[in-house]
């Protein structure tokens, strides 16, 4: 038996210590907003956070979490950037698949709780490492934008994080 | 012309009799300190499995394409041609099922199989030649416990002469000498332990040793480091700084012991395998032993001498999630590629999330400037299972070209390890084409 704080809520879950945290709160726990991509921590549609920082659940065997304190998808919006990133994203309308974007959701939020007003190459940096199929990268961009200035910006395509 | 054949036959004569001499076996059977894995009073076949694992016979006696354990198969690419290890499950057409005792000792021992051909020292019987009789038949009755698998050997890839077997002979002659391992009286049994246990039983040498011009082992260069089909074997000497004299025992036996020590290192390829197969499984007075001996091994600097940069600039410069300190003209490709792909996991200070592995801070891998770990590992990725986990990282060999690996490594190695990195993308190629 392992116990594991998920969003606020201790639970109590029997599986084996190898087991992928994805997998535990997907198939175990029925949090199923939190998304199976690659599996092999290259994509990011897996990022949760483990107190507050982003990390790809599906390589991280539940035996190595301790009493770190796991935030998802479903929880993000009651955290102040997890609110702003979600307004943002309805506004601009980011999602095409969607299949994508809790991991990009939980990604932006961890941006901006530690960058409040993060710049092209900020964005590059936190996100890059996360893979959209549908390619909705302009939209993301205007959208992290938005939920830090509350301003709209416009969509860009910016290369290299040398602003347009 | 009667005193010039005289000379000849002289020459000749002693010529051959220093090759019998020198080719001369111990008649000694050998006795090997206790080991808290394999006591004496304990079943052959037991004993013998510990043995074996400790000797790590399966990492080199499998194949790397699904191979049944022990059935052979796996090649060994040298740089004159490409060997093939053998089966030594007791199948009796393909494997060893039919040696007899002393056919198995000679082999071991003496690398003589039982058709009296020589075997190559790609097997090391260099080291294994102080083995005690005892425990070699322990290991020969947990091989013959074994199901027999019946999968002939693959012939070896030699050119002439290497393809010769039989100037072995004169190789051994010049670089191998048949001898047991004589306790040394004057250190602890502990030491002595671990002297057999690095020594004839896992052979640390065969990697970690700077080779000859013959392909044998400096032994006064022991344990100084060498590079073996692309990975670098570090130098596992007590020098304070290009060796291991630094780490603490607790580092050394959590390395040993889990293939990870915390701000020295994690285990990849071949060293990750021993980890895997063997040292993780050892008894932990055994590990004790080996780092009691490691400790005692004369400190050297060894070829291209490494030296750990634990708080280079840039590193130090970053977060946990966020960059600082790159020189962003010189490193704009590789740092490109490590946000996308390495950072999530490694992150840019180095501490490593999701699995400790992940770390890079303070390795030696990213402070080699020649990278031949952190191209390797860029490569071929790392899969290993320690205790109840496995430790993965994906292979990005298939993803990424030469030039971009090279950026990616010399990236790797400037902001981990606060040097200017070497590779190129050739190397890449060629490391590739190992
Ligand atoms: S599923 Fe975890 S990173 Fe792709
Ligand atoms: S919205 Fe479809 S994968 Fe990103």
């Amino acid at each position: 038996m392992v116990t594991l704080r998920v969003n606020g809520e201790d639970r109590q879950v029997d599986v084996p210590p190898d087991m992928p945290l994805l997998w535990v709160l997907r198939d175990v726990i029925g949090l199923t907003g939190t998304k199976f991509g690659c599996g092999i921590a290259q994509c990011g549609a897996c990022t949760v956070h483990l107190d507050n920082q982003p990390v790809r659940s599906c390589q991280l065997p539940v035996s190595a979490i301790g009493d770190r304190a796991i935030t998802t998808i479903e929880a993000i919006g009651q955290t102040p950037e997890g609110a702003k990133v979600q307004q943002a994203w309805l506004a601009v309308d980011v999602v095409q698949c969607g299949y994508c974007q809790s991991g990009q959701i939980m990604a932006a939020a961890a941006l901006l709780a530690r960058v409040p007003n993060p710049t092209d190459r900020d964005i590059d940096t936190a996100m890059s490492g996360n893979i959209c199929r549908c390619a909705t990268y302009v939209r993301i961009r205007e959208a992290i934008k938005q939920a830090a200035t509350g301003q709209q910006h416009g969509l860009q395509v910016v290369v290299d994080g040398s602003a347009a | 012309m009667r005193r010039f054949l005289i000379i000849v036959v002289v020459l000749l004569a002693v010529g051959v009799g220093a090759y019998f001499f020198l080719n001369r076996t111990d008649p000694d059977d050998g006795t090997a300190p206790v080991l808290a894995g394999a006591p004496t009073n304990a079943d052959p076949v037991a004993r013998g499995e510990y043995l074996t694992t400790a000797a790590d016979c399966v990492a080199c006696h499998t194949s790397h394409d699904g191979g049944k354990p022990f059935a052979g198969g796996l090649a060994f690419k040298l740089p004159f041609g490409t060997i093939y290890s053998s089966n030594i499950t007791p199948d009796k057409e393909t494997g060893i099922g039919t040696w007899t005792d002393d056919e198995f000792v000679r082999a071991v021992r003496e690398g003589i199989r039982k058709d009296g051909k020589h075997l190559y020292p790609a097997f090391p019987y260099t080291a294994y030649t102080q083995l005690s009789r005892a425990d070699v038949l322990a290991i020969k009755a947990y091989l013959f416990s074994l199901p027999p698998v019946h999968q002939p050997e693959k012939p070896n890839e030699l050119g002439f002469p290497f393809n010769q077997r039989w100037a072995m002979g004169f190789w051994n002659a010049a670089f191998f000498r048949s001898q047991r391992f004589q306790a040394d009286a004057s250190r602890s049994p502990e030491w002595n332990a671990g002297a057999y246990l690095g020594g004839p039983l896992g052979h640390c040498a065969e990697c970690h040793t700077p080779r000859n011009f013959g392909f044998a082992l400096k032994h006064g260069e022991a344990l100084a480091g060498e590079v073996v089909q692309g990975w670098r074997a570090y130098n596992i000497t007590s020098d304070p700084t290009h060796g291991i004299g630094k780490w603490s025992d607790e580092a050394l036996t959590q390395y040993l012991r889990t293939g990870h020590a915390e701000g020295h290192a994690s285990a990849n390829g071949p060293m990750g395998e021993a980890i895997a197969y063997s040292l993780q499984h050892w008894k932990p007075e055994d590990t004790a032993a080996l780092v009691t001996w490691l400790r005692t091994v004369p400190a050297r600097e060894g070829d291209d001498p490494i030296v750990v940069d634990a708080a280079p600039k840039a590193m130090v410069a970053s977060s946990a999630v966020a960059p600082g300190g790159d020189d962003g003209k010189a490193d704009a490709e590789g740092l490109r590629l490590f946000e996308g792909a390495c950072a999530s996991c490694h992150q840019w200070n180095g501490a490593g999330q999701q699995t400790a592995y992940a770390a890079l801070a303070g390795t030696r891998g990213v402070n080699d400037p020649k990278g031949a770990n952190v191209t390797e590992a860029i490569l071929e990725g790392v899969k290993m299972r320690i205790g109840d986990n496995d430790v993965y990282m994906p292979a990005f060999g298939h993803a990424y070209s030469d030039t971009e690996v090279a950026a990616l490594a010399n990236y790797v190695i400037r902001h981990f390890g606060g040097k200017q990195g070497e590779v190129t993308p050739a190397d890449v190629a060629k490391r590739r084409a190992e």
